[in-house]
């Protein structure tokens, strides 16, 4: 597993494209995101992650800790379940 | 014009009154005059101009009202107290979003550095973040319950079940598309804002989204159903999506299983074998039961019906109209003004009489002229309130660069007066202000210690009088130096070193050219732009401005200004074998001299004697460089006008014509400026008549400064 991919800040209109190219390149190897960080999570890196989430579904995908508006932005779009790993592995 | 030119032509006109808006309701929460309503409007201008931003493709303009649209946000939701400080902030922050869309109209260009330092204050109001966003909690009933399965995809049991589950609740189906991402909006933002209504359930459908490798990052896939509760209104829900409109459909049901019969449902259909239908149809699509509810064609519907919504109640009924359409209208009725005069003219000369109907038809006729043009004339009105508005932010700015405390005080800012005028008010206000700021008030700690509150006073205010406009601006500074001010005119040699001046005069020095008080040229007021060019672009609008001041208790400047530059009242007269058009407004009574009423006075010039006073007597032939010899007074008519300072002259003229409205053709654009001719007008013959200026009339028979040679050349 490869070392985990910080997402940034914002995760809005302006951050899918660059985060759909970053996760591409990362294709192949599992994929560790960490959400520490984040600030702000829209609906479009929402499809991005639950696409990957898919996309990856077979080199393993998670999301480590998840920052509160991470979570709560998740939530806020009935996607919870993507702040589910509450601790680093 | 290329339609999506002119279509951002429409978004720069509205972000300006959004940016209006934006100003005036922060300015209203400083002042503790807002309420929640005004939180909401001042974050939607935000938003809106973001939203417009976005489509034109004004990226830096997007970023920047985003940040500030958090802001808001945190404000509207209430994780962000709306005190002083912050709204200090935010209003330097709206001062940075106007220069943002004043770049994107191409004028000026954005300070990077200062929006970046702008952004990071915004976004330091909201941290930590914990705080901005934990406030969005009613949406977090969503994580009470159990992710239902590892992809977070909770299937819509209740779809299945029929409406027996919170069957009063509303069921919304929203449908984002990549044009609303692509404007700044977010379904998150969306499902935010339904969050506040009440606690919400959210859930989305993903069998639209595609593998990760054929995955546009910028289309947009997800479907949200969202469960709000039965006792929210349809209408707050419904304006949630007011700004988004047809780029986010939404289907919006009482219920559940209406929400999956999204098509047009007709009245006469029976509703139980369309349940029947819908049942089937939903438990045969088990596996993905929102598929049901999101085919395309009904995403119409909703739209249509939010189109179709009626305007508030509040909403005036109002229609922008392109200001060329307007202008040319103006142009006609002032034709027709002119063909009317004409034809009145030659029923005059037909020797019809006063009584026969062709007379009366023509008078009727008048009548009608008079009120379409006044009609015409009101379109185009507009309040002061425009420009007025923008001053608050220049008023801040200096205070700030010069270290002043300044309230700004505005008075009648819905007095109306013509668009013609209204656009050229911009600069000579701004001059004004600055230099009320910069030169007349004092710093906090001189105030304070000539007994004064730190915190000066500018005092903008606009009034009608007597058919003009009179804009003032007074401050409670220091006042005008005389004493510097006559040194400086000396020193320059603006005037002799012996000369006898008043106070008055010696105030008048400001508006000489070349002249410029401050020690040390500030950027404030030294912009190369002095107090003659304010004068001047002032008289060219057929303006005047005056000065007051008072040593230790402020100064008041005066700007008059007609209410429009397309028609005028006018008395026609003859004087020296021309014709001529007096506007009636500085005409206070005409008179015939008695002989004893005229006395000489000094070596050319005579007064007369009009009720105990003597008013000097300034023959308009001489005055304009037509005779050399005045004509006797007691032949001729003498006009008692009464000039905006107050003034009073007898002007002689060889007769009186008539009244009329005459329409005013600029001499400037046409010609060039002429000294005590205020414009020009075409008379009911054909023929052109100056219009005369007669405060400049006045002023020069003072100051005998009219230099008869070039007038006689320009007439």
């Amino acid at each position: 597993m490869s070392a985990p991919f910080l997402l940034p800040r914002v995760l809005d209109l302006g951050a899918a494209g660059p985060l759909w190219s970053a996760l591409a390149a990362q294709r192949g190897h599992g994929l560790t995101l960490d959400a520490s960080e984040v600030e702000r999570l829209g609906g479009l890196c929402l499809q991005v992650l639950l696409a990957a989430r898919t996309a990856w579904a077979g080199d393993g995908f998670q999301i480590i800790n998840p920052s509160p508006a991470f979570c709560a932005g998740a939530e806020l779009m009935g996607a919870a379940n993507l702040c589910g790993a509450k601790e680093a592995p | 014009m290329d339609p999506l030119e002119s279509i951002k032509v429409t978004f720069f006109q509205e972000c300006d009154e959004l940016l209006a808006d934006l100003e005036a309701g922060l300015l209203a929460l400083e002042s503790g005059q807002g309420d929640s309503d005004t939180i909401n409007a001042v974050f939607r201008a935000v938003h809106s101009v973001k939203g417009g931003a976005g489509a034109f493709g004004f990226e830096p303009m997007v970023k920047f009202a985003h940040v500030f649209e958090t802001a808001l946000d945190a404000m509207r939701s209430g994780s962000l107290a709306a005190e002083t400080d912050t709204l200090k902030t935010m209003l330097r922050a709206s001062d940075v979003l106007a220069d943002h869309v004043q770049a994107a109209k191409g004028q000026g260009a954005v300070d990077e550095a200062r929006t970046l330092t702008m952004a990071e204050e915004l976004a330091a109001l909201t941290a930590p973040p914990e705080t901005a966003l934990g406030s969005v909690a009613p949406m977090g009933a969503a994580a009470d319950e159990p992710p239902t399965d590892e992809w977070g995809f909770r299937p819509l049991k209740m779809a299945i079940d029929g409406p027996a589950e919170d069957g009063d609740g509303w069921t919304l189906i929203m449908r984002p598309k990549a044009e609303m991402y692509a404007k700044g909006d977010d379904a998150a933002i969306l499902l935010r804002e339904l969050g506040r209504l009440g606690p919400c359930e959210a859930s989305f459908e993903d069998s639209a989204l595609p593998e990760f490798d054929f995955l546009n990052p910028e289309a947009s896939y997800l479907v949200w159903r969202v469960k709000i509760p039965g006792d929210v209104a349809e209408a707050a829900i419904r304006d949630v999506f007011d700004f988004v409109g047809d780029e986010c459909p939404i289907d919006l049901t009482r219920g559940e299983a209406a929400a999956l019969a999204p098509g047009p449902v007709a009245p006469v259909v029976d509703i139980d074998a369309l349940l029947q239908a819908a049942k089937a149809e939903t438990a045969a699509s088990a596996p993905k039961p929102l598929a049901a509810a999101a085919p395309a064609p009904s995403g119409e519907d909703p739209a249509a019906k939010d189109s179709a919504k009626a305007p508030g109640p509040g909403a005036a009924a109002t229609i922008r109209v392109d200001l060329d359409r307007v202008d040319r209208l103006i142009d006609l009725v002032g034709e027709l003004v002119i063909n009317q005069a004409m034809l009145q003219q030659r029923v005059g000369e037909s020797d019809l009489a006063r009584s026969s109907t062709v007379a009366i038809g023509l008078d009727e006729l008048e009548q009608l002229t008079r009120e379409i043009q006044d009609s015409v004339m009101a379109i185009r009105a507009q309040p002061v309130k425009s420009v007025f508005q923008r001053m608050p932010r220049l008023v801040r700015e200096i205070a700030g660069s010069t270290g002043k405390q300044v309230r700004l005080v505005t008075e009648g800012e819905n007095t109306e007066v013509d668009k013609t005028v209204i656009e050229r008010l911009s600069d000579p206000i701004t001059h004004m202000l600055r230099n009320a700021i910069d030169h007349g008030l004092e710093t906090p700690e001189e105030r304070m210690a000539a007994g004064k509150p730190a915190e000066g006073v500018v005092r903008l205010a606009a009034l009608h009088r007597s058919g003009r406009i009179v804009l003032e601006v007074s401050d409670d500074g220091k006042g005008i130096n005389r004493k510097r001010v006559r040194e400086i005119a000396v020193n320059k040699g603006l005037i002799g070193a012996d000369a006898q001046l008043s106070d008055d005069e010696i105030d008048n020095l400001i508006f000489l050219p070349g002249f410029s008080t401050a020690t040390v040229v500030s950027n404030i007021s030294g912009r190369g732009v002095g107090m003659d060019v304010v004068k001047r672009s002032i008289q060219a609008l057929g303006g005047r401005i005056s000065i007051s001041s008072q040593p230790g208790r402020g100064s008041t400047f005066t700007l008059s200004l007609p209410l429009t530059l397309a028609v005028l009242d006018g008395m026609v007269v003859t004087a020296a074998g021309q014709t001529l058009v007096a506007p009636l407004t500085a005409i206070i009574e005409t008179l015939q001299p008695k002989p004893g009423e005229v006395r000489p006075l000094g070596p050319r010039g005579a007064v007369l004697a009009v009720r105990g006073a003597h008013v000097p007597l300034i023959d308009i032939g001489v005055a304009l460089g037509w005779r050399d010899i005045p004509i006797d007074p007691t032949a001729g008519v003498t006009l008692l006008v009464e000039s905006e300072v107050g003034g009073r002259a007898a002007l002689v003229v060889d007769a009186i014509q008539g009244q009329r409205q005459v329409v005013i053709k600029s001499l400037e654009s046409n010609f060039q400026r002429v000294e005590a001719i205020a414009a020009a007008t075409i008379l009911g013959d054909g023929r052109v008549a100056l219009i005369l200026d007669v405060d400049a009339v006045i002023d020069a028979r003072f100051l005998e400064r009219i230099e008869p040679v070039s007038l006689a050349k320009a007439s």
